[in-house]
Order: C-alpha cells, then sequence, then structure tokens
C-alpha cells in the first residue's frame, strides 16, 4: 500500500484515517482513497479543489466530466505521474494506466511491449498468455506500427494486466476508436475486469460507455465529484433496459446535457 | 510517437504490360543520359576539341585507371586513404556520441557541454588546417584529427537533437511501469534517438571525405589525395580524374552502407522512409 501525503505530513495519516474516513473502506484492503486532494497549475484556478473519493477494491467506477473538468489531472495524481501538494492518496503498490493513445514503443515487438521492464525467463510466454487474452494472439511478433488502433488499445491493456495491477486506470481509452472497435473494446474490458477483479477507474465521456461497465459512475465538475451515482443493474447490460435509459437521463443531467 | 497509425496502404501497383513497358522505358532512360553524356565527352576528346592534356577522355581514365591498379599505386594510395577516413569517423563517433549522451540525458552536461560545441561548430573546419600542421607536424595525425573534427559534429547535433526530442508520453508512460533510469536510456531514449544518429552518420560520413580529399592534398605523401596533387604537378589530367572518380565512388559505397544500416536498424518503421540526409 503506498500513502502519498503532502510534504510535513507525516502524522496526519492516522488522523484522515479515523476522521471522515470513508465509511467501510480502509485503504489497507486494496482500495483508493482520496481525501481534501487540491491541485493547481502555476497560480491558475484549482483544477481539483479539495476533491474527496474512494473505490473500493475490485469496484469499477466511471468517471465523467466536460473536457478541461481535471479527469485526467485526477488520473495522472493517483498514477502517480503528478506530485499530491495539498491533501492525501491512498492507493495500492501495483497499478496500471492505458491512456487514450496506446504509447508503445515503435522499435519494441508488441510482446517486448507487453513484458517491458518485467524480469523472469518467462517473459514470453507471460507476454502471450496475456496477448491471447485480450485477442492479440495472432500480433504478438509485430512493430506498434502496424497495429491498428484497436490492436495498439489490445497491446496497451496487455501491457497494463501483465503486471496483475489492484487499480488498473484507463483514460479514455477507446476515445479515438470506431464505434465497432469501441464496442469489441467495452466487451473485452467487461470480461478482463470480471476475472482479473481489480479496482478499476474508467475516465470516459462517453455516457453509455459508463452505463455499460461500471458499478458507480463519478461526474467532476469545477474541482470535485459533484455526482456520485450507483448503477444497480444486472449485467450484461442492455442499452434498451428501462433502468439503463432512466440513469442515462440522470447521468445525462448532472453532465448538464438534456435529453429531449 | 502515435502507436495506433495505421501504415498507408501501399498503392497498388498498375498491372498491364503498357505500364511495363512504361516503367522499363523510364529505366532505359534514366541510365541512357548519363552514358550519352560520356560518349558525348569521349568523342570530342577523339576529334580533337578539347585538349587531351586539360581534360582526359574517358578511354584514358579507364586505362590510367587499370595500369594504376595494375602496378599496386592505386591499391597503397586508396588504403591509407581508407585507413585514415576510418581511423577519424570512428573518432567522430565516439566523441559525437560520448558528447551528446552526456549533454541529452543531463541538464548539467547540456551546460557544460553544448555551449562550447555549439561555437566551435561555427568555426569551418577547414580553417583549423594551419593549425593542426603546426600542432600535429606532418604525419597521419593532422589528417586524422581534420576528419574527426569535421565529422564529429553532425553525429552529436543530430543524437543531441533526438534525445531531446523523444516523445515525452514515451517517457511519461515508462515511468508508470516503474522502469529505472537505466533501462529507460537503454529501451527507450537510446533506440528513439536511433533514426537521428544515423542521419548524423550520413552527413558525418560525406563531411569525412570532404575533410580527407583537402588534408591530403595540402599535405601529404600517401593517399589518393596526395595521388591527384603529384598528378598535377606532371599535368597528367588522367591520373587526377581516375582520383575523382575514386571519391566518387567512395561516397556513393559509404552512403549505401548507411543507408543499408538505416534498413537494418529501423526495421520498425512500416514503409522506411529514405533519411532526410543529402
Ligand atoms: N501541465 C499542465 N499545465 C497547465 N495546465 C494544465 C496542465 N495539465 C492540465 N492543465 C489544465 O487543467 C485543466 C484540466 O485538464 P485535464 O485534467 O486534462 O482535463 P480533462 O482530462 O478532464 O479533459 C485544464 O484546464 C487544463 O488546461
Ligand atoms: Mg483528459
Amino acid at each position: 500500500m503506498a500513502t502519498i501525503a503532502p510534504t510535513g505530513a507525516g502524522g496526519m495519516n492516522a488522523v484522515f484515517m479515523t476522521d471522515r474516513m470513508h465509511d467501510a473502506i480502509a485503504p489497507r484492503d486494496g482500495g483508493v482513497a482520496v481525501h481534501g486532494l487540491t491541485r493547481r497549475f502555476g497560480h491558475g484556478p484549482a483544477v481539483l479543489d479539495g476533491l474527496d473519493l474512494t473505490i473500493a477494491p475490485g469496484e469499477f467506477v466511471a468517471l465523467l466530466g466536460h473536457s478541461g473538468s481535471g479527469k485526467s489531472t485526477l488520473l495522472r495524481t493517483l498514477a502517480g505521474l503528478d506530485p499530491v501538494h495539498e491533501g492525501t492518496l491512498f492507493r495500492p503498490d501495483a497499478v496500471s494506466v492505458v491512456f487514450q493513445d496506446g504509447r508503445l514503443l515503435p522499435w519494441k515487438r508488441v510482446w517486448e511491449n507487453v513484458v517491458l521492464g518485467q524480469a523472469g525467463a518467462d517473459r514470453r510466454d507471460r507476454a502471450l498468455a496475456v496477448l491471447e487474452e485480450v485477442g492479440l494472439g495472432h500480433r504478438v511478433d509485430a512493430w506498434p506500427l502496424t497495429l491498428s488502433g484497436g490492436e495498439a488499445q489490445r497491446a496497451a491493456l496487455a501491457r497494463a494486466l501483465v503486471r496483475r495491477p489492484a487499480f488498473l486506470m484507463l483514460d479514455e481509452p477507446f476515445a479515438a476508436l470506431d464505434a465497432l472497435a469501441r464496442l469489441k473494446m467495452q466487451r473485452l474490458v467487461a470480461r478482463l475486469w470480471a476475472r482479473h477483479a481489480c479496482a478499476v477507474l474508467l475516465v470516459t465521456h462517453d455516457v453509455d460507455e459508463a452505463l455499460l461497465l461500471a458499478d458507480r459512475a463519478i461526474v467532476l465538475d469545477h474541482g470535485r465529484i459533484r455526482t456520485d451515482l450507483a448503477i444497480p443493474l444486472d449485467r450484461p447490460r442492455h442499452h434498451a433496459d428501462p433502468g439503463f435509459i432512466h440513469l442515462r437521463g440522470v447521468l445525462l443531467d448532472a453532465l448538464g446535457v438534456h435529453d429531449d | 510517437m502515435p502507436a495506433n497509425v495505421i501504415p498507408s496502404a501501399s498503392v497498388p501497383w498498375p498491372a498491364g504490360r503498357a505500364m511495363f513497358r512504361n516503367v522499363a522505358a523510364r529505366g532505359l532512360l534514366r541510365y541512357a543520359s548519363p552514358v550519352i553524356l560520356v560518349l558525348l565527352w569521349q568523342g570530342t576528346c577523339s576529334m580533337g576539341i578539347v585538349s587531351t592534356r586539360l581534360v582526359a577522355s574517358p578511354v584514358q581514365v579507364i586505362m590510367t585507371g587499370w595500369s594504376l591498379l595494375r602496378d599496386g599505386t592505386l591499391g597503397a594510395n586508396l588504403g591509407v586513404s581508407l585507413a585514415r577516413a576510418a581511423t577519424g569517423l570512428l573518432i567522430a563517433v565516439a566523441l559525437g556520441v560520448g558528447f551528446a549522451l552526456v549533454s541529452g540525458l543531463s541538464r548539467l552536461g547540456e551546460d557544460l557541454v553544448d555551449a562550447p560545441l555549439q561555437i566551435l561548430r561555427t568555426l569551418p573546419a577547414l580553417a583549423m588546417v594551419p593549425l593542426f600542421i603546426l600542432w600535429f607536424g606532418i604525419g597521419e595525425t593532422p589528417k586524422i584529427a581534420l576528419v574527426a573534427l569535421g565529422a564529429t559534429f553532425p553525429i552529436y547535433l543530430n543524437l543531441h537533437k533526438g534525445i531531446r526530442s523523444i516523445d515525452p508520453r514515451l517517457l511519461e508512460m515508462t515511468r508508470t511501469l516503474g522502469l529505472s533510469r537505466v533501462r529507460t536510456i537503454r529501451d527507450v531514449i537510446l533506440p528513439g534517438a536511433l533514426p537521428d544518429l544515423l542521419v548524423g552518420l550520413r552527413f558525418a560520413v560525406g563531411m569525412s571525405w570532404l575533410m580527407l580529399v583537402v588534408a591530403e592534398q595540402v599535405n601529404a605523401e600517401s593517399g589518393i589525395g596526395h595521388m591527384m596533387m603529384e598528378a598535377q604537378d606532371f599535368m597528367r589530367t588522367d591520373i587526377i580524374m581516375v582520383g575523382l572518380v575514386i571519391y566518387g565512388l567512395l561516397g556513393l559505397v559509404s552512403d549505401q552502407i548507411v543507408r543499408l544500416m538505416e534498413r537494418t536498424f529501423l526495421s520498425w518503421r512500416p514503409s522506411h522512409r529514405r533519411g532526410q540526409a543529402a
């Protein structure tokens, strides 16, 4: 369990823990807990403004919000790419990130990208197994620049999963894909999540995607989470389901878009 | 670097005999024009329009080249020139890569190394000839040093640029994977900068020959340049032109070698783009 606290706040963690610390979740379970997280760039306005968020172990959370609302900033902070200046953050050590652009190294073959930085004689076998799992078993030796957009995202997903993350972050991973590829990827993610049982934070601007996949949808607005919507629908989910349609209306409302 | 770029589909080769004949004709034309020029050159020489004291005829050049080859003059001088160019280039690669790593991988290194090299770069390397002769005498050292000096900058500048322009998103990704600094350098920064290094190498090879020509013509007792200067004393335009042909061939062959290296090491590029080096 990694505890990332602002410098000089070493003794504060216990206080936070006993404070209004997020209901049932003790962070050592492998969940995520963010408290009072504030982030500004330079002297600009706070992009994240005292944000509180908890994600239970194995929970699938979809994060929505307008462009520029700070979704990526929150995710980057959770990933340890951005520093925590104000607030506290607990997260598991084993985290993985998938970005919108696959970010594969063009000069390493797909399987080498998947196990980049992983040690062990069975590297290739592990890469093969996980590539098979994401449906890319036929492209293990391909050069990344020859992959289609969907294949590149599958490879990025494989690279994230091979590390056995307790917490997986996805930043608009399917936004650049065509509709058909996106549907396939959504099903794949649903399957993988069911099997790997890791906590997931999926940033998306697609309300349907959130409703198809997540246990909970949260909406980021002015640096805080203004809407926290449970999605108590059975899986697999269908767009035509009345519960689905109702929740879509609620979410679109929360986003300030009115479904006429 | 966007990983999800689909390689542009290759244009389907237009089938059909007409097209094939067209392509064949173009190929012939490409070779025909230089051949016609050489024939014209031979004609003007044979008819006495141009004095063979000023311009040797192609046949003469070939004959002279053959006899120089047989008596060993050409081989010996070529060997000396090649050794000088190769040694100088090797030193340049070591220095250029070393400096580029130091200044590309650390801010402190950049502050220490980059400014002096950028200043030195603006000096025409050939202006160093008198100083090099004073410093290093008339042996092999000043010639090799001149080649090394000229060839270091293209290597340094291109590799430095390559290291500095690595896609920051890839570096960020390696941070999320927890890659160590050493592994990041080995797996991300160096391979990412390799295309630029090879472009630099092509410039450096061209620069090596240029430096060598000057070094061998100013002051040498052997080498192709020396052979040409000696021929000048005896008004042997044929030998001078053999030297020119040899230089031309050397440039061509070394350029092909670097191109081959590009094809080998950069095979990850979907459609191998030709380097931008002239
Ligand atoms: N490195 C940065 N420097 C300055 N401003 C930034 C930086 N990164 C993000 N921002 C600003 O923070 C805000 C939130 O950005 P981001 O988290 O990328 O939004 P989202 O992912 O929700 O679209 C935007 O106004 C953006 O301009
Ligand atoms: Mg974003």
